[in-house]
């Protein structure tokens, strides 16, 4: 190891992460910007940001945005725990079955499961808002969910559990007081993982909300391809630190290595499996 | 896996037994209904045909959505839509590369730091991080400027709305996803082969070429697959860099659903995108399967 001269790779290192921090420093840092054009620095303001909360599209967008991400994830949590205990006893092709369908959830491209939820809903013309939006989270959220608590039930022995049932606990109790406690840490990542990717979700929103819903990315696109206002840059980084902040809690929750295990919980699937 | 050695409960009463076979419902429902049905729905709509003046479907086992797919603005959508996405898998290698390997060099707290600073941007809104590329790559942004200042882009040239601003913004929301496996395999050769090859006379290169280079394979596939799949059924970064001007087949496919109407073509639309998407999956998978047997 040489101190003296940065290598070429660890100068381009230090470039990459100018190019994958500057775009978004650039965003917030305009979003305190006096200048109404945008073009130089006009002076520190807040007030783009007052502008975007006395703003009532923001504010219910807002609101359908938590609403939204909070149902999603509670309905996601239920599937992904009893799906995950399921697979614990499964037979080996039944559990095969699950985590093709779990895969499946996560892979296919959200353009097209989205619009084959839009064309069914349109066909038996249910109407668009809230619980469809929340219908088409679900499915891909559960999927993120049923793999962080699958990962713990990996780690899990069973002798709590059966001493717990041994000294006379009923199943319900067995899981209330054994097995809910030691999945804790996995469901409360696996929630905040779901409220951030529900919260920052676009593509589902849009299709799926028809114009009784709208959420704040979804509002978010409109205004940038409508005009870009510093308005819109104050919304974006409250939007961006709601979405970094879930998602730093769960980096907490979790040990700092575990959590890039987590966001690449789509590369387990790939890299392991296929035994002999 | 592990559980599978487990003894079988003292006592299977019945009710508990159907009790545990209860626990999948709710997925199973879940998935059925929201999942299954729709895209089964879409296959179905993708052989039926649409009555111009009523909207009315009709179903029928016609080939005719897909024979229209055939229409050169279509089929010159498509390729240039796979296009961006190869462009941005490659650009996120070669940027991804150098990037993965000072990180798998480094250690304790330097190689947390690292892997945090790859991994916080994309904990931010995807929204924003799009449309942050917005205020670059406009006609008097940094970007625009510095590319014309070092004469790489002729001065009068445009870059938002063009593939290149599509191809940057896909690059830069996915190149995450292409650092963290190449990571990840780098960190997993064992560093005695790196010394037994350069004891053996092996130059540097030769080194990379014939040890480090084979050896993260794996990691190269499933990043290309982590970048290159979600990129080609990119809808978001399109519509906010691309403009109207420069669409991909995501968008396409949308379009047929949201502003045309014509429901069966958008179904032969996206059939096709998932029968690629699933090909390129099977076809990468059984290549990674082999690999793994092999190391």
């Amino acid at each position: 190891m040489r101190r003296s001269l940065p290598s070429p790779t660890a100068v381009f290192t230090g470039l990459v992460f100018v190019f994958l921090y500057l775009p978004i420093a650039i965003v917030v840092l305009n979003s305190f910007n006096a200048d109404s054009a945008l073009i130089g620095w006009g002076g520190f303001t807040g007030k783009w940001y007052s502008h975007a909360l006395s703003d009532q599209r923001v504010r219910g967008d807002f609101v359908t945005s938590v609403e939204v991400a909070l149902l999603a994830t509670g309905i996601s949590l239920v599937i992904a725990v009893s799906a995950g205990l399921w697979g614990r006893r499964a037979g080996p092709r039944a559990r095969r079955l699950l985590d093709a369908s779990t895969y499946m959830r996560i892979v296919l491209p959200e353009v097209v499961t989205a619009l084959a939820l839009f064309l069914i809903l349109r066909r038996y013309d249910v109407t668009l808002g809230v619980p469809t939006i929340v219908a088409g989270h679900v499915v891909f959220n559960s999927a993120y969910a049923t793999l962080i608590i699958q990962a713990r039930l990996a780690t899990m022995t069973e002798v709590l559990e059966e001493a717990a049932a041994d000294l006379g606990a009923p199943p319900r109790r067995v899981f209330r007081r054994v097995t809910l406690p030691l999945l804790m840490p996995a469901v409360i990542v696996a929630a905040l993982l779901t409220l951030s990717f529900s919260f920052d979700d676009l593509v589902t929103s849009l299709f799926l909300g028809g114009t009784n819903a709208e959420t704040l990315p979804v509002l978010l696109l409109g205004l940038i391809r409508l005009h870009v206002t510093p308005e819109v840059n104050a919304i974006a980084s409250g939007v961006t630190t709601i979405t970094l902040v879930t998602f730093a809690l769960s980096a907490v929750v979790i040990s700092l290595r575990g959590a890039a295990g987590v966001r690449t919980a789509r590369i387990e699937p790939l890299m392991a499996e296929e035994p002999a | 896996m592990a559980s599978s050695a487990v003894t079988p409960p003292r006592r299977p009463h019945r009710w508990r037994r159907v009790g545990r076979g209860a626990l999948i419902l709710p997925g199973l429902l879940w998935t059925l209904a929201f999942f299954v049905a729709p895209l089964a729905l879409m296959v179905v709509y993708s052989f039926g045909q649409i009555d111009i003046i009523t909207f009315k479907t009709t179903f029928g086992w016609t080939l005719e959505n897909y024979r229209q797919l055939n229409n050169d603005i279509y089929i010159h959508t498509i390729i240039r839509s796979l296009e961006m996405s190869a462009g941005a898998t490659i650009g996120c290698l070669l940027v991804g590369c150098p990037v993965a390997y000072t990180i798998a060099r480094s250690r304790g707290r330097v190689q947390t730091l690292l892997l945090l600073g790859v991994m916080v941007p994309f904990w931010t809104s995807f929204v924003v991080r799009t449309y942050a590329w917005v205020n670059l790559l406009s006609n008097d942004g940094l970007v625009t400027r510095a590319l014309h200042a070092l004469r790489l882009e002729s001065e009068s040239a445009q870059i938002i709305y063009t593939p290149m601003a599509v191809t940057i913004g896909l690059i830069y929301t996915y190149l995450p996803l292409m650092i963290l496996p190449l990571y990840v395999a780098l960190e997993r050769i064992d560093t005695q082969l790196v010394q037994a090859a350069s004891d053996l006379g092996a130059s540097r290169f030769g080194v990379f070429r014939r040890v480090v280079f084979p050896l993260s394979m794996p990691g190269v596939i499933v990043g290309c697959i982590l970048v290159g799949v979600p990129a080609t059924g990119e809808y978001v970064i399109p519509a906010i860099l691309g403009g109207d001007k420069t669409l991909m087949y995501g968008n396409v496919v949308a379009n047929q659903f949201l502003r045309v109407g014509d429901y069966p073509f958008g179904s032969a639309l996206a059939v096709t995108l998932m029968s690629l998407v699933t090909v390129f999956l099977v076809a990468t998978r059984s290549r990674l399967a082999r690999m793994e047997e092999i190391t």
